[in-house]
C-alpha cells in the first residue's frame, strides 16, 4: 500500500487553454514532505493542482499520485488524498454533524472520533449552520474533514489565504503534526511565501505557467542570493549570475543564481542571503532583467 | 451500502426544503378536492352529474397529475452543487460517477414513491369516504397511468435540462440552448400534430365544447387501460436508465 517513493510525481504536464499553457512541467514530491506551491496569480498553480486531482484532463503527460496513474487508479487514489480549496466546498444549510455522516460513508478510513476531536480543538460549533461560519470557521471545518480519514495525501490550493495570522499559525501547526508519522504528504500551494518558509521543506516555484525551480527549500534560498552594489558596478557582473536587478536611487540589488560563487567573484559587493518572496519577485522579473 | 445511504442523505437534505413546500402544496390542493366530498354530507346531497360523486375519477386525476408533476421534476440539486463548488469537490471524493448517478436515481426514485403513496391513499380516502366503487380497480389502473404519465413526462424535461446544463459553457448559452430546446419541442408536437388523426383542428366539438364527448370517451378508455400502464411502465422504466445515464455523463464529465 505504501511502497512509493514520492507521492505526487508530475512528468510533462502540459494543459493548454485560450490564452494560458501549462508548459511541460515536471516535479515530484518524495513521501513524508511538505511541498510549497508558489506563484503570482494566474500563474499556474491552480491548473497544476486541477490536473493532478483529475478536475481537469491534460493534454499531455504523466501524473502519479501514491504511485498509482492519476487516471486508471483514480479511485484507489480518491480513498488515500485529503483536497483542501480556498473556498469552503460545501453546502450553507449542513452542519458539522451532517458533515461527518456524509463523509462516514464515502471514506472507508473515516474516524469520526478523529473529526470530533478537531471539531472540539477548533471550537467550531456542531450544530450551527455553516452558512453561519466565518471564513477562518469555514477554513477549520474543511482542514477537519480532510485529516479524519487518514489520507496519506494533503493538497490544499491557496487553504491559507484570507485568514488572519492566528487561525493561519494554528491550523500551520496542525499540518506539522500531521506529517510526523513521515507517510503523509502536503503539497500546498499559496503565495504567502512566509507560511511556506515556516512549514515546507521543499519549493516549487511556477511563472507562466513553466516551473523555474523546484527542490528544497534551503537549498534554494542558501544557492540564491542578493547583491547589493552601485549602478556603475552592474558591468562587472556576469550576466549569467543574473537572476534580475532591482534598481533603487542608491544603486542595484542584484539577485545570483550562486550565492557562494558571486562570494568570491565579486568581493567588494555585500550578498544577502534572499527569502521566498524575494526569490518570487526577482524570478517574476527576469525577463525585464531590470526593474525599480 | 453505507456509501449510498451517505450520498441519499446529502440530497435529501438539500431537496428537503423544496419538497416540505411541495408536500403542502399537494396537501392544499388534495384537501380542496376532499371538500367538495365533505360537503355532500353536510348538506343536502346533489344527484345526478352535478353529484360530487362523479367528480372523484377527476378529482383523483388532478391530484395523480399534481403528484407526478412533483415528484418527478428536477430538484435543483446540480445548479446548487456547482453554485457551491460540491461539483467540483466530488472529483476528489471517492464515490464514483456511476454511484453518484445512481444515488440520483435512487433520491428521484424516493420522491417519485413518496408522491405516488400520497396519491393512492388520497383516491383511497376519496373512494371510502365516499363510498364510490363505480369503476372499482380500473380508477386505481387511471391513476397510476396518469401518476406515471406525469412523472415521465417531468423527467424527460428533466433529462433535457440535465443535458443542457452539461453542455453549456456559461449562463448565456444556458439560456440560448434552452430556448433553442423550447422551438425544438414546440416543432416536434408541429410534426405530430401533422399525422393522421392527430390533427382535429379542422373538426369542431360538438355544443361549443373544447373537446368533444368522443375524444373524452376515447382518452377516458385509454387511461383506465392495463396496455396504457404497461406502456407507461416500459417508458418509466426507459426515462430511468436515460436520466441515469444522463447524471453518470454529467458527474464524469471534467472541467474544460
Amino acid at each position: 500500500m505504501n511502497d512509493y517513493e514520492n507521492a505526487v510525481e508530475i512528468k510533462g504536464v502540459t494543459k493548454k487553454y485560450d490564452g494560458f499553457t501549462l508548459d511541460n512541467i515536471s516535479f515530484d514530491i518524495p513521501k513524508g514532505c511538505i511541498m510549497g506551491f508558489i506563484g503570482q496569480n494566474g500563474a499556474g498553480k491552480t491548473t497544476t493542482i486541477r490536473s493532478l486531482l483529475h478536475i481537469t484532463d491534460i493534454n499531455d503527460g504523466e501524473i502519479k499520485l501514491l504511485g498509482l496513474d492519476h487516471i486508471k487508479d483514480e479511485n484507489a487514489i480518491k480513498k488515500r488524498i485529503a483536497v483542501v480549496f480556498d473556498e469552503l466546498p460545501f453546502h450553507d444549510v449542513f452542519n458539522a454533524k451532517d458533515m461527518a455522516k456524509i463523509f462516514e460513508g464515502m471514506y472507508p478510513e473515516w474516524d469520526n472520533d478523529e473529526y470530533m476531536k478537531y471539531i472540539e480543538r477548533f471550537q467550531l460549533p456542531q450544530k450551527k449552520k455553516i452558512g453561519q461560519f466565518s471564513k477562518g470557521m469555514k477554513m477549520k471545518l474543511q482542514i477537519a474533514c480532510a485529516l479524519s480519514h487518514n489520507a496519506e495525501l494533503l493538497v490544499m490550493d491557496e487553504a491559507t489565504t484570507g485568514l488572519d495570522p492566528v487561525v493561519r499559525d494554528e491550523i500551520l501547526h496542525i499540518f506539522m503534526e500531521y506529517l510526523q508519522n513521515g507517510e503523509r504528504s502536503i503539497l500546498m500551494s499559496s503565495h504567502i511565501t512566509s507560511d511556506l518558509e515556516k512549514i515546507a521543506d521543499m519549493v516549487t516555484f511556477i511563472d507562466k505557467g513553466k516551473i523555474l525551480l523546484t527542490g528544497y527549500k534551503d537549498e534554494i534560498i542558501e544557492q540564491h542570493g542578493i547583491l547589493k552594489c552601485g549602478k556603475d558596478k552592474l558591468k562587472e557582473i556576469d550576466t549569467e549570475d543574473i537572476v534580475s536587478i532591482r534598481t533603487n536611487n542608491f544603486g542595484a540589488e542584484v539577485m545570483v543564481t550562486n550565492r557562494e560563487s558571486a562570494s568570491c567573484k565579486y568581493r567588494d559587493c555585500v550578498i544577502d542571503p534572499a527569502s521566498l518572496d524575494d526569490l518570487m519577485l526577482y524570478y517574476v522579473h527576469r525577463d525585464v532583467k531590470e526593474w525599480s | 451500502m453505507k456509501l449510498y445511504r451517505s450520498l441519499i442523505y446529502r440530497e435529501l437534505m438539500l431537496t428537503r426544503k423544496r419538497f416540505i413546500l411541495m408536500l403542502i402544496l399537494f396537501l392544499l390542493l388534495a384537501l380542496l378536492m376532499m371538500t367538495p366530498l365533505i360537503l355532500v354530507f353536510i348538506f343536502k346531497p346533489v344527484e345526478g352529474e352535478e353529484s360530487p360523486l362523479e367528480m372523484i375519477p377527476l378529482f383523483v386525476g388532478i391530484v395523480a397529475l399534481t403528484g407526478g408533476f412533483m415528484a418527478g421534476t428536477n430538484n435543483g440539486l446540480q445548479k446548487a452543487d456547482i453554485s457551491s463548488g460540491w461539483k467540483r469537490y466530488s472529483f476528489v471524493l471517492p464515490p464514483t460517477a456511476k454511484q453518484q448517478a445512481l444515488s440520483d436515481l435512487l433520491t428521484k426514485l424516493c420522491y417519485i414513491l413518496f408522491f405516488g403513496l400520497l396519491s393512492w391513499a388520497f383516491e383511497f380516502v376519496y373512494t371510502a369516504a365516499a363510498d364510490y366503487s363505480n369503476f372499482g380497480i380500473m380508477l386505481y389502473i387511471y391513476m397510476l397511468n396518469i401518476y406515471l404519465g406525469a412523472v415521465c413526462a417531468v423527467m424527460l424535461v428533466d433529462i433535457a435540462y440535465s443535458y443542457i446544463m452539461m453542455y453549456a459553457k456559461d449562463k448565456n448559452q444556458l439560456k440560448l440552448i434552452s430556448v433553442l430546446a423550447f422551438v425544438g419541442a414546440g416543432f416536434v408536437f408541429r410534426v405530430f400534430g401533422l399525422f393522421p388523426g392527430m390533427n382535429k383542428a379542422g373538426k369542431p366539438a360538438e355544443d361549443d365544447a373544447m373537446i368533444s364527448e368522443e375524444a373524452v370517451n376515447k382518452f377516458e378508455t385509454i387511461l383506465c387501460s392495463g396496455k396504457t400502464t404497461l406502456c407507461i411502465l416500459a417508458v418509466f422504466v426507459v426515462l430511468c436508465v436515460l436520466f441515469f445515464l444522463a447524471m453518470w455523463r454529467s458527474h464524469e464529465r471534467r472541467e474544460p
